[in-house]
C-alpha cells in the first residue's frame, strides 16, 4: 500500500558475469514513513511524506480508506523511483487506529527499474489530521 | 395456542422490501450526511417475521472512514446501564427512529421509538451500536450492534446489523420491524471540544462524496433475514447530485473549527 523505504539489514549482490550487465541486488529491509494529509476524493487519500532507511526519499501515497485499507505508492529514492501496491486491514477505534498488512513492489524506474519485492507493514491512522505512519518490513530485488 | 395464534398473523410469504438512500447536502466533492431507510410490507392484518439481520452495502468510493464521526466511543455496557447520556457526545453518530408492530389477537400494536447511533469499540472493525428506545406501549431499551466490513464491487462495504429478538408480553410474538430511517452524518448531531480551557460545540465532518456519480446514481444495496429463516433484497440508487467544489483539505477544516466552532466546518 504505502511505502517502502528500505534500510538496509542484508545485501547479497551478484556480481555481473559480464561487463555492462547490471548487478542483482537483494535487500532485507526495514524502515518507517511519516506522510501527510494533501487532499481526499471520496475514501481516496492522498498523501505524501518521507521514507527514512536505506533508500530513503519523498513519498506518494494514494490509499483507499474503507472497511480495509487499500492503495499505491511511489518512492522517489536516489537513482530512481520504486512503486507498489499494499492493503492492509484497520484496527481499534477512536481517532488513532492502527492497521496491518502486506505490500508488493511491482517496478520503478532508473536503477530501480525491474524491481521486485514484497513485504509486511504496520502502522497508525489519525482520523483527526489523516496523517499515516508506517512501519514496513520486507525484500526488495532489483 | 396464544403463541400460535400469533404467530399465524405475521407475514409468512417472502416478505417485501422497500430500501430508501440519499445524501444531506447531495453536493459531489462535499461532505455529508446519508439518509437512510427501509419498510417491509405484509398483508393487512400482519406484520413482517421479526428482523434478525441487515446487511447494507454502501457505494464504492464514498469516504464513510474519512469522516471525523466517532472520535470517540460507546459500549454496550454504558448504553444499557446508563443510556445515550452516559456516552460521550462525540461518539454520537447519527439518528434515526424505528416504527415497529406486533399483532396480539385481532389488533396490531405499533410503536414507534428513537433511534441513537454511536461508534463502538471493537479492536478489529469500525463498529456501531444502534441504541433502540421504546417508552410505550413497550417500555423496551435495545442495543444491537453493526459492523463496517468489506464489500465486492459496485460496493465500498457493508454494515452489517445484528437485530436482537425483543420479547414483549409472555407467549406474545417477537417485535417486528415495519420500517426504519436513520442518518449517518453531522446534520443534528454536536461534537464538543475543549480549546484554551472553554467547551465550544462544532459539527464534524461528515461523510465525503466523491467527485463523481456514477452513471445510474449511488448504489445501494440490502439484505434482510427474518427469524423464520427468510430473506429478502432490496436495492435503490441515491441520485446523482450536482457537482459543486472540493471538499477542503483537512488543514482548513480542523482551522475553521477552532475560529468558529459554532459552524459547521464543511459538514452538512
Amino acid at each position: 500500500m504505502q511505502m517502502l523505504g528500505m534500510a538496509l539489514v542484508g545485501c547479497s549482490c551478484a556480481l555481473p558475469a559480464i561487463t555492462g550487465v547490471a548487478a542483482a541486488h537483494n535487500l532485507e529491509a526495514a524502515d518507517k514513513a511519516s506522510l501527510h494529509y494533501i487532499s481526499a476524493s471520496g475514501s481516496t487519500l492522498y498523501e505524501t511524506g518521507h521514507a527514512a532507511g536505506t533508500l530513503p526519499g519523498s513519498m506518494r501515497v494514494h490509499m483507499r480508506v474503507s472497511a480495509t485499507f487499500s492503495g499505491s505508492f511511489t518512492i522517489y529514492a536516489q537513482g530512481g523511483t520504486i512503486t507498489g501496491h499494499g492493503t492492509a486491514t484497520p484496527h481499534g477505534s477512536g481517532v488513532r487506529e492502527s492497521f496491518e498488512g502486506t505490500l508488493v513492489v511491482t517496478g520503478g524506474s532508473g536503477r530501480y527499474k525491474h524491481a521486485r519485492g514484497h513485504g509486511g507493514m504496520y502502522g497508525s491512522f489519525n482520523r483527526n489530521t489523516y496523517a499515516l505512519t508506517i512501519n514496513t518490513t520486507g525484500t526488495l530485488h532489483y | 395456542m396464544l403463541l400460535c395464534a400469533c404467530l399465524a398473523q405475521q407475514a409468512r410469504a417472502t416478505t417485501a422490501a422497500k430500501l430508501e438512500a440519499a445524501f444531506l447536502p447531495d453536493q459531489l466533492g462535499s461532505r455529508t450526511t446519508l439518509e437512510f431507510g427501509f419498510s417491509f410490507s405484509a398483508p393487512p392484518g400482519q406484520v413482517p417475521p421479526p428482523l434478525t439481520q441487515i446487511e447494507l452495502r454502501y457505494p464504492n468510493n464514498l469516504g464513510i472512514a474519512l469522516s471525523r464521526l466517532g472520535i470517540a466511543e460507546c459500549t454496550a455496557k454504558i448504553l444499557e446501564t446508563s443510556g445515550p447520556r452516559g456516552c460521550p457526545a462525540d461518539s454520537v453518530m447519527g439518528y434515526g427512529v424505528v416504527y415497529t408492530g406486533i399483532v396480539l389477537g385481532s389488533s396490531t400494536v405499533t410503536e414507534l421509538a428513537p433511534i441513537t447511533i454511536f461508534r463502538a469499540m471493537n479492536s478489529e472493525h469500525l463498529a456501531l451500536l444502534f441504541y433502540a428506545e421504546g417508552t410505550h406501549p413497550v417500555v423496551t431499551d435495545i442495543v444491537f450492534p453493526g459492523l463496517l466490513l468489506s464489500a465486492a464491487e459496485p460496493f465500498g462495504g457493508k454494515v452489517s446489523i445484528g437485530v436482537p429478538l425483543v420479547s414483549t408480553l409472555p407467549g406474545a410474538p417477537y417485535v417486528s420491524v415495519i420500517h426504519l430511517h436513520a442518518t449517518i452524518g453531522p446534520r443534528e448531531v454536536t461534537y464538543y471540544e475543549k480549546v484554551g480551557g472553554i467547551t465550544l460545540a462544532y459539527k464534524p465532518a461528515g461523510i465525503l462524496l466523491p467527485p463523481t456519480c456514477p452513471p445510474k446514481g449511488f448504489p445501494f444495496s440490502a439484505v434482510f433475514t427474518f427469524s423464520d429463516g427468510s430473506r429478502t433484497r432490496a436495492q435503490t440508487d441515491a441520485s446523482c447530485p450536482a457537482q459543486t467544489r472540493s471538499a477542503l483539505p483537512a488543514k482548513q477544516q480542523h482551522g475553521r473549527r477552532h475560529r468558529h466552532a459554532k459552524r459547521a466546518d464543511n459538514a452538512a
